[in-house]
């Protein structure tokens, strides 16, 4: 038996995807829930996993095409009885003829792009399996938070929608797989435990232990693997309940007056240039093809480290207007804004002026990790002198962001997309983002905020810069 | 001739060993294993077996001697046979033995006793060893070769056994009673002999370079069980380091040094239990460029592979822990792995160590000490025996559980018992840390009323300030 794999509708607004990676080759046994590829849409770059166990045959469609959503990108054959039996199995089966056991060939961990169905969708969509233990209500609610800027928490699912393989539609054969929530979760009580706490749904979670069974490991992989994904993921709206009132978390509260503060007593202007990030997109892909180092450069690292550079040219961004006077701060410290649950957190990366893209990326990762499970030191909230909010992975066009006093100025960087754009007097299809300078006039006039974008914008479009 | 190519040679048949050779045929491998002693090895020999049967003798002849006093049953004057308690701890180890090689032979695995010399990645020689059957062939070709010899009782520069000096391997069939004993270490084997000669009425002086018993134990276990030693009678002397040996008459006198005072102790015989050391020389090893690290360990990677592809390590020889158990769970991985149906990588976090003495001790996992070192954040549940009914029941009253807990998770990551059945009542920590479990599942898991095993669960509980019984 051989089903097709369809480019799914993974937006409402998708029209064709493009294969970003194959994530499994032809000949590999697939299970149900697996990732199978990355796809790029026209909002994000989201994981295609499979939705039954099989064997991948075929692949269709290669990496770096594209294909209109309904097209066959890849067979599968074989059901799940068949795949389990070749892979485990295998070994014992043999005929001890003198020495020809097989060669251990342990099957490689997957270690990048484990999907996240998103929760809320596994939760309504079918009986709830027994376990995990049921959030409370509160934690429930909490689940669903949002927040305009990189998410980290229990809300910070990439999507990963289930392929549904055209063969599907087939009567009930004897190896149906049980739907993604009829399965069982063999998971360790401390695995449990740690998923809760994080918020992890654990039918999205690829267990190790023996027969499958999730350990405090996997659930430890996942978040790791989560943390890649940070900048891809669309989260899902808070839906909070008609006629309810909510009382204000610390976090909420906090965030609620130095919002105001920061509107009522800082005098914002707001600056927008359109980059054209076509040869950063190119660094990242290269940087991320050549594997030459572990770390996951995310395009936020990318302009993070553009914006040190500019920032050092502009001193006079990095500052803080104190009543008496402007303090000019001799470090530059970016606040990265992360959403977790129940609102968000800047975790600082400090000295930015010293550090090399990928010491940016390393810094970063560990903030953003934070953020998902606490345990940040107070020097890695605070000290921030300039602030950067990401909308990118929401498919936002354009935004402007409230400055974080008291600092000078907010960067708020939109999604990369594909614009028209005028090349050598050509009209051609670029991508390029639009970033948005949220300005202290106290501080900043006009053609410093001008100037400073323009700098940003060059160190962006000519990105290795950034690398030396 | 029979056919000497076999997919797996095995040298050694030890716990490690013969475990792994039995998996190994289990995986449809044509084995053989070469054994120079006993098939078995020394734990079914000269350790864990002859050992158990040995203090097995003790506690009977503790349990009669408290009868009268204890339970009011007269016992009127104890005697004892010495040479019929050696004899039933050699029965019992030969037993085994004899079980060994029943089921290689059940499993279809050559058994080859000679010395073996690994002459090439894929080449095992043989040499005859003296009193055995002699040998058919001389030389087995191996896709794999798999090193289970173990390790060999250590013994002090200058040092020679013989003459009233002996090691485990000797005590074990010294069929005379002695007088007096001097152990230096105080370790599982120093304790476990000590008790048992101190049992059937010997004089005994414990010598431990180390300030507690057990170095590397939870102090509190270890002071526990210094103080249950010292009741019993026995002489223990910490933070005291052995200098040297002479012989006096029918005497020796060993010269102890404690920051500098010299100090005699006089004994009939010594037994010296200063630890074991793995039996990687006279292999043939360095000749292949197989990396011997220091302290003769060989090196090993996660898949139980030398630094030569075809040749593994598994036991005693490949790093320590050094316990039987460690060794068969080793063998059986090493050889999944070869086989492909096992991802490389092997847990030691939960391999429990185990002192047969009484009280006994057994301990699995981080102690309070290693967790803060380390710095995990713990918290601890401590449950003294007295607070449990079986306990008093049976006048064992003495000891405690100590469960250490992640606060975290509460994730149990330790455990450290001593006790009577101590030993026993490990394996449920053991399979509750490898099954991940926190304290809600030990606490909230209903043990019977009354036993021993009571103490766990109430320890996980007053990890969490919920004790019931204490």
């Amino acid at each position: 038996m051989s089903n097709e794999i369809v480019m799914p509708k993974l937006s409402d607004t998708m029209e064709e995807g493009k294969i970003i990676r194959w994530l499994k080759h032809p000949g590999d046994s697939v299970r149900h829930g697996e990732p199978l590829a990355e796809v790029e849409t026209d909002k994000a770059d989201m994981v295609l996993e499979s939705f039954e166990d099989g064997v991948l045959d075929q692949i269709k469609l290669k990496e770096g095409e594209s294909a209109p959503v309904g097209a066959v990108i890849a067979t599968m054959r074989g059901g799940a009885a068949k795949a389990a039996d070749a892979s485990a199995n295998g070994a014992s089966a043999e005929e001890p003829s003198g020495g020809a056991f097989p060669e251990s060939k342990p099957r490689p961990v997957e270690k990048k792009a484990a999907p996240i169905p998103i929760r809320a969708k596994a939760k309504k969509d079918a009986p709830q399996p027994p376990a995990p233990p049921p959030p409370s209500e509160e934690q429930d609610e909490a689940a669903r938070e949002v927040h305009p800027a990189m998410s980290s928490r229990r809300s910070a699912a990439p999507t990963a929608i289930p392929m549904p393989p055209r063969a599907a539609a087939a009567p009930i054969s004897d190896h149906v797989e049980p739907s993604s929530d009829g399965h069982k979760f063999r998971a360790s009580p401390l695995a449990r435990r740690a998923a809760e706490e994080a918020g992890i749904d654990l039918a999205a979670v690829h267990g190790t232990g023996p027969e499958g069974r999730i350990t405090k490991r996997d659930i430890d992989n996942f978040l790791r693997e989560q943390q890649l994904f940070r900048f891809r993921r669309i989260v899902s709206p808070r839906e909070g309940a008609p006629g309810s009132h909510e009382e204000l978390s610390k976090m909420r509260k906090t965030i609620a007056n130095r919002m105001a503060t920061s509107k009522r007593e800082i005098p914002h202007f707001y600056v927008t240039m359109e980059i054209d990030m076509e040869e950063a997109v190119k660094l990242k892909t290269s940087l991320a093809q050549a594997e030459l180092i572990e770390e996951d450069i995310t395009y936020n690292d990318i302009i993070v480290k553009a914006l040190a550079l500019a920032l050092a040219r502009y001193p006079r961004i990095n500052a803080s207007f104190e009543g008496d006077g402007i303090t000019i701060h001799p470090s530059i410290n970016i606040g990265v804004a992360v959403a977790v649950e129940d609102g968000l957190v800047v975790p600082v990366i400090r000295g930015c002026e010293q550090l090399s893209l990928i010491e940016i990326a390393r810094v970063a990762h560990q903030l953003v990790a934070k953020a998902g499970r606490g345990g940040f030191t107070s020097d890695e909230l605070s000290g921030a002198t300039f602030t950067i909010s990401n909308m990118g992975m929401l498919g936002v066009e354009h935004f402007s962001a409230v400055i974080v006093p008291p600092q000078a100025a907010i960067l708020a960087a939109s999604a990369i997309k594909d614009r028209p754009v005028v090349r050598n007097g050509v009209l051609a299809v670029g991508k390029t983002m639009m970033a948005t300078l949220s300005c202290d006039h106290r501080i900043i006039d006009g053609v410093v905020a001008g100037r400073f974008l323009q700098e940003l914008k060059r160190f962006l479009e000519n990105p290795a810069s950034l690398l030396l | 001739m029979a056919n000497t190519r076999y997919d797996l040679v095995v040298i050694g048949s030890g716990p490690g060993g013969y475990v792994a050779a039995i998996r190994a045929a289990q995986l449809k491998m044509k084995v053989a294993v070469v054994e120079r002693d006993r098939p078995g090895g020394v734990c079914l020999n000269w350790g864990c077996i002859p050992s158990k049967a040995l203090l097995n003798s003790a506690e009977t002849m503790e349990a009669i001697r408290g009868a009268g006093k204890e339970h009011g049953i007269d016992v009127g004057e104890i005697r004892f046979d010495f040479q019929k308690i050696i004899a039933r701890s050699r029965a019992a180890a030969e037993k085994l033995s004899k079980g060994v090689r029943f089921l290689l032979k059940k499993n279809k695995i050559d058994l080859y006793e000679a010395n073996a010399e690994v002459t090439g990645p894929n080449t095992v020689a043989l040499q005859a060893v003296e009193g055995k059957p002699a040998l058919e062939v001389d030389k087995l070709e191996a896709e794999r070769i798999l090193i289970a010899t173990g390790s060999g009782e250590k013994l002090f520069p200058g040092m020679k056994v013989g003459d009233g000096v002996m090691t485990s391997r000797e005590a074990l069939v010294h069929d005379t009673m002695p007088a007096s004993v001097a152990i230096i270490g105080a370790g599982a084997i120093g304790l476990e002999f000590g008790y048992f000669y101190q049992a059937f009425g010997a004089k005994v002086t414990i010598i431990e370079l180390e300030k507690q018993m057990l170095p590397g134990f939870d102090a509190e276990i270890a002071e526990e069980l210094r103080r249950s030693f010292v009741k019993r009678g026995v002489s223990v002397l910490l933070g005291h380091g052995y200098k040297s040996m002479a012989r006096k008459g029918d005497l020796w006198t060993v010269t102890v040094d404690a920051a500098g005072a010299e100090k005699t102790v006089e004994a009939e015989v010594v037994l010296v239990a200063v630890g074991r050391t793995p039996l990687s020389a006279r292999l043939g090893l360095e000749k292949l460029g197989v990396e011997v690290e220091r302290g003769g360990f060989v090196k090993i990677d996660d898949s139980f592979r030398t630094t030569c592809p075809s040749i593994y390590a598994i036991g005693d020889v490949g790093r320590p822990p050094l316990l039987a158990h460690k060794a068969s769970a080793e063998g059986i991985a090493a050889v999944e792995i070869m086989a492909g149906v096992r991802q490389p990588g092997f847990d030691l976090s939960s391999i429990a160590g185990c002192i047969y003495c009484e009280p006994e001790v057994a301990t699995v996992g981080l102690t309070e000490a290693e967790a803060t070192a380390r710095g995990i954040d713990v918290k601890v549940g401590k449950i003294p025996f007295r607070a449990i009914g079986k306990a008093v029941a049976i006048g064992h009253a003495d000891g405690f559980v100590k469960l250490v807990v992640s606060k975290e998770y509460s994730e149990v990551i330790g455990c450290q018992i001593i006790g009577n059945h101590a030993t026993d009542l490990i394996s449920e920590v053991v399979l509750g840390k490898t099954l991940e479990a926190t304290t809600a599942e030990f606490g909230h898991a209903v043990h019977p009323h009354p036993t021993m095993s009571e103490a766990i669960m109430e320890a996980a509980l007053a990890a969490e300030g919920e004790a019931i019984n204490y």
